[in-house]
């Protein structure tokens, strides 16, 4: 026999009683609160900052005052920003190690968590919310979700190949336990609050 | 030849001596339950999670053979290959194949206890791939050549100047580096090159979900991102019992995971793969590893729940004294106690004594196992299959007698007290007495409860006669 074949087998007989272990309804607990203020609260906690951002202004003029140093190789994923390299010319991972600043919109975010939501459609090249030293993300307000539960039946979750929620930038605290934000992936993670 | 039972009291008393490692670890882990502690009372439906995770946790495991299936028809559509390992040499073989394949020489990784209990890196080094861990805890405890110490936190048993001196060994940094941020970004900087270049990247799995054929990473560092989304393939080890049958399931895990573990609400990065991403391949390795023999013990199929949080861990007061190394086993802790005599009961039969059966580590467990229970059941079971050591069975044997006779007991207790009061130091703490050892002996009371009570207890009404005490 396989190895599939007997480990379905010994679980099969090994198996308690499934009639006793019903399967419970699918959970709705928790705050419902589905506020912006919610999800900045929440992304402050995770380490993640909330954009210096103006409804009136270019995004393109608060990327610069956040990010004043010349010279940075910043890759906009969205319309509402230029940046200074596109996201077509980078057609390998290897090729986005450069990146300094990514820009990019969320499919949701979730208020209990300040996360926001990822996948190939936002990304086109996946590895680039990982290499890159920096991100910003545009979230619609209206996109927010109140917590993990409402999260979870979000229609991406069915239809992405690759969705990652990303609750404010890399962290570790694995040396002496000290908390250091900024480990292997993003070192700063800003959010922008963009109706679409 | 049989292997010899790890020597766990041995190797804490070692821990133990050594008191600047000892308060860290300690006040570490200590901090980490009273995080854990926090994020439970702002949520007032905490104990209904748990139920939850619980109920899932056990639905799932008795109907898991339908689910692996479910999984693995969905995934496979999703163009994800699923592969099946009996056991680790199995899982190890699966791994050097998928590699061979595309003359892949380097892999990445990151942290996953299964490819631990396989003892994947020799067998990988061992045919010329090299294997670099990308969890920062995990590469400092690679380095060092050690098992994790902690299922969470890998090397939360070292000081910063330990991994400076590590560091210095290997990355050439400076030995005298005392700021961990200066030593995360050596890590970093390390790290990046050897992503780049790698040939096939390697993760682990929290979740995986049936009813998609997702499997689910949930990591801090976004090194597993990395890992998963830069070289073209795409391995994933997973134990089979951690299958969750609905996506909307998720979210009750998702919730509990990261604030039982560190006390955060959630990890930086919850990662799922539904299928390859454009170009790149990926793999599902489906573990069984004695997970299919454990499901049919009826004392301890449900240590399979364990989304291995390590809140047990952390709030133990033995674990946080004795260091994660002590146990001799890729599984620490309370819940390393209970799933490694099912590995090998001889080896491992010393764990379930490294406990004092306070019970915490069942009250912090997020989805609700009864581990003291469990190191209480396995205690019982080590004895009848003689797995106890000489010295062990035969104290037992005299308290056994003693308890069994309420005379005895109660004049040994009195002169326990007295030994207590008027005993030099000397006479109580040696090795004789290992109750002496790293603690003060209690201060001896002025009487006993029974002669208190034999004093001042209301005289018996005529006719009636106290069941509950019947000395004369």
């Amino acid at each position: 026999m396989s190895a599939r074949d007997t480990i379905l087998a010994t679980l099969r007989r090994n198996s308690p009683d499934p009639a006793a272990h019903p399967l419970p309804d699918p959970a709705l607990l928790g705050e419902s609160d589905a506020s912006p203020e919610r999800f900045s609260a929440s992304l402050t906690q995770m380490g993640g900052t909330m954009l210096d951002c103006h409804p009136d202004e270019p995004l393109d003029q608060a990327i610069a005052r956040r990010f004043p140093k010349p010279g940075l190789m910043i890759c906009s994923l969205v319309p509402e920003a230029t940046g200074t390299v596109q996201i077509e010319d980078l057609p390998t991972p290897q090729s986005a190690e450069p990146v300094d600043v990514t820009i990019v919109r969320a499919a949701f975010g979730i208020a209990e968590t300040g996360s926001i939501f990822l996948s190939e459609s936002q990304l086109h090249l996946n590895a680039i919310a990982h290499l890159t030293q920096h991100m910003v993300v545009l979230l619609d307000p209206a996109q927010i979700t109140a917590n993990m539960h409402t999260a979870y039946l979000r229609p991406e979750f069915h239809t992405a190949r690759y969705g990652v929620l990303m609750s404010g930038p890399s962290a570790t605290a694995d040396i002496q336990g000290v908390l250091i934000r900024g480990a292997q992936g993003v070192r700063s993670l800003a959010v922008c609050f963009a109706p679409q | 030849m049989k292997e010899k039972p790890i020597n766990h009291a041995g190797a804490a008393a070692t821990f133990i001596a050594d008191k600047p490692h000892l308060d860290f670890h300690d006040a570490r882990l200590w901090d980490m339950r009273q995080k854990r502690d926090a994020q439970m009372h702002v949520l007032p439906e905490w104990q209904d999670l748990r139920s939850r995770a619980s109920a899932i946790k056990e639905h799932a495991l008795a109907n898991l053979a339908d689910y692996l299936e479910e999984f693995e028809r969905n995934a496979k559509r999703n163009g994800i290959h699923v592969h099946w390992a009996a056991d680790g040499t199995e899982h190890n073989r699966i791994v050097a194949e998928i590699l061979a394949a595309r003359g892949a020489r380097t892999l990445i990784k990151s942290k996953s206890m299964v490819t631990e209990e396989c003892d994947l890196r020799p067998y990988l080094a061992a045919r010329g791939v090299t294997v670099t861990e990308t969890d920062l805890g995990e590469r400092i405890q690679q380095l060092d050549d050690q098992l994790p110490s902690h299922i969470v936190v890998p090397s939360v048993h070292k000081l910063t100047e330990d991994v400076a001196r590590i560091f210095a060994r290997h990355y050439g940094t400076d030995p005298d580096a005392d700021d961990p941020h200066q030593l995360a970004e050596a890590q970093r900087l390390a790290a990046r090159p050897v992503i780049l270049h790698a040939d096939a990247g390697m993760t682990g799995g929290n979740f995986f979900v049936a009813e998609t054929g997702t499997f689910v990473v949930c990591t801090n560092e976004g090194n597993a991102d990395l890992s998963a989304t830069v070289p073209g393939v795409h391995i994933a080890t997973i134990g089979i019992e951690r299958v969750v049958p609905r996506m909307a399931d998720l979210g009750v895990f998702i919730r509990l995971l990261s604030r039982s573990a560190l006390g955060s609400p959630i990890t930086q990065y919850t990662s799922h793969f539904r299928g390859p991403q454009d170009g790149g391949e990926m793999h599902v390795i489906l573990v069984d590893n004695g997970r299919s023999a454990r499901l049919g013990m009826d004392d301890f199929w449900t240590s399979l729940k364990c989304i291995r949080c390590g809140a047990c861990m952390n709030t133990c007061p033995v674990y946080r004294r004795s260091g994660g190394l002590s146990y001799g086993a890729v599984y620490s802790g309370p819940i390393g106690a209970i799933i490694d005599p099912t590995f090998n009961e001889r080896k491992y039969s010393t764990l379930p004594y490294a406990s004092t059966l306070n019970g915490s580590c069942t009250n912090v467990c997020p989805v609700k196992i009864n581990i003291h229970e469990q190191l209480f059941k396995w205690r019982q079971v080590l004895v009848e299959h003689h797995q106890m050591p000489f010295v062990k069975r035969e104290i037992m044997h005299m308290a056994g007698k003693l308890m069994g006779q309420p005379k005895l007991y109660r004049a040994a207790i009195a002169g326990t007290e007295t030994a207590l009061g008027t005993l030099p130091r000397f006479a109580l703490y040696n090795w004789l007495n290992p109750w002496g050892k790293n603690r003060e002996l209690p201060e001896p009371v002025k009487e006993t409860f029974h002669s208190w009570y034999r004093r001042n207890r209301p005289a018996a009404k005529p006719g009636q006669t106290d069941n509950a005490e019947n000395t004369p």
